[in-house]
């Protein structure tokens, strides 16, 4: 069996977790240009990491942390200068559906969803990320928020809490 | 898995968020099952959790065609 070098071997443990890391920076960044820069800077830090042999027994929660700790940063210096949001930001890919009015409606719905999901404060945000989106148990996420379990519990479910509650003023407002 | 109410604290968030979680073991989700036919703090945080869940699990975004290639492409780079 050849041997693998160390960037195949990183690559190959590491391209799995992709959609993970993808989700989680989503959490922290509000253009996507900057989501995707987010998770290339990860992935870079993960990669050095790697080299120096740090080498993880379980690579999400791994990975998952090295992006929280960069996205962290990258948000509060997000926070002090203004942030440019266009149009193209905004606008959210509907399902491949052929009817035009079926897709403005799904839009609207990851429209209401993202702006919901923004609205929770940063760590019932994270904590969401982490579990429901990413994958990671509450033990994990955990870790990787350097917070007790119970804490994490509570953050996940007042954010989710506040999501139904969120969503369903939206839902109750198309009605009215 | 440790249900914190076995031990006595009743505490339905982090109950209902530990249950809609799927982390609690056998014993203790059977015997949270029972108790939220009683108690209606309990009942009414994991519909919400529940929803909440949905919602959230709803937010997943696919990975921009294009992005994998890029990062791939960025180690091999920083691997030279």
């Amino acid at each position: 069996m050849p041997l693998r070098t160390q960037h195949e071997e990183f690559l190959h443990a590491t391209m799995g977790a992709m959609d993970l890391v993808y989700n989680l920076a989503r959490r922290f960044t509000q253009r996507r240009e900057d989501t995707e820069d987010l998770v290339q800077e990860t992935y870079l830090a993960a990669y050095r990491a790697w080299c120096e042999h740090r080498r993880p027994r379980r690579v999400e929660p791994w990975i998952a942390t090295i992006c929280l700790n960069l996205g962290r940063s990258r948000y509060r210096r997000g926070v002090r200068r203004p942030i440019e949001v266009s149009i193209e930001d905004r606008d959210f890919r509907a399902p491949e559906v052929g009817d035009p009015e079926r897709a403005a409606e799904a839009a609207m719905d990851r429209q209401a969803l993202y702006e919901a999901m923004e609205r929770l404060p940063e760590e019932q945000r994270v904590a969401i990320a982490l579990v429901d989106l990413a994958g990671l148990s509450t033990a994990e996420a955990a870790r990787a928020m350097a917070t007790p379990r119970g804490t994490v519990l509570s953050r996940l479910h007042r954010g989710r809490r506040g999501l139904a509650a969120l969503l369903w003023s939206e839902v109750r407002g198309v009605e009215e | 898995m440790r249900i914190w109410l076995m031990d006595r604290r009743h505490d339905p968030e982090r109950n209902a968020a530990a249950y809609v979680s799927g982390e609690l073991s056998r014993r203790a989700r059977q015997w949270f099952e029972r108790h939220i036919l009683d108690c209606d703090d309990c009942w009414r945080e994991v519909l919400l959790g529940r929803f909440g869940r949905r919602v959230a699990e709803d937010a997943r975004e696919p990975v921009p065609p294009g992005l994998r290639d890029r990062v791939r492409a960025s180690i091999l780079l920083s691997a030279d």
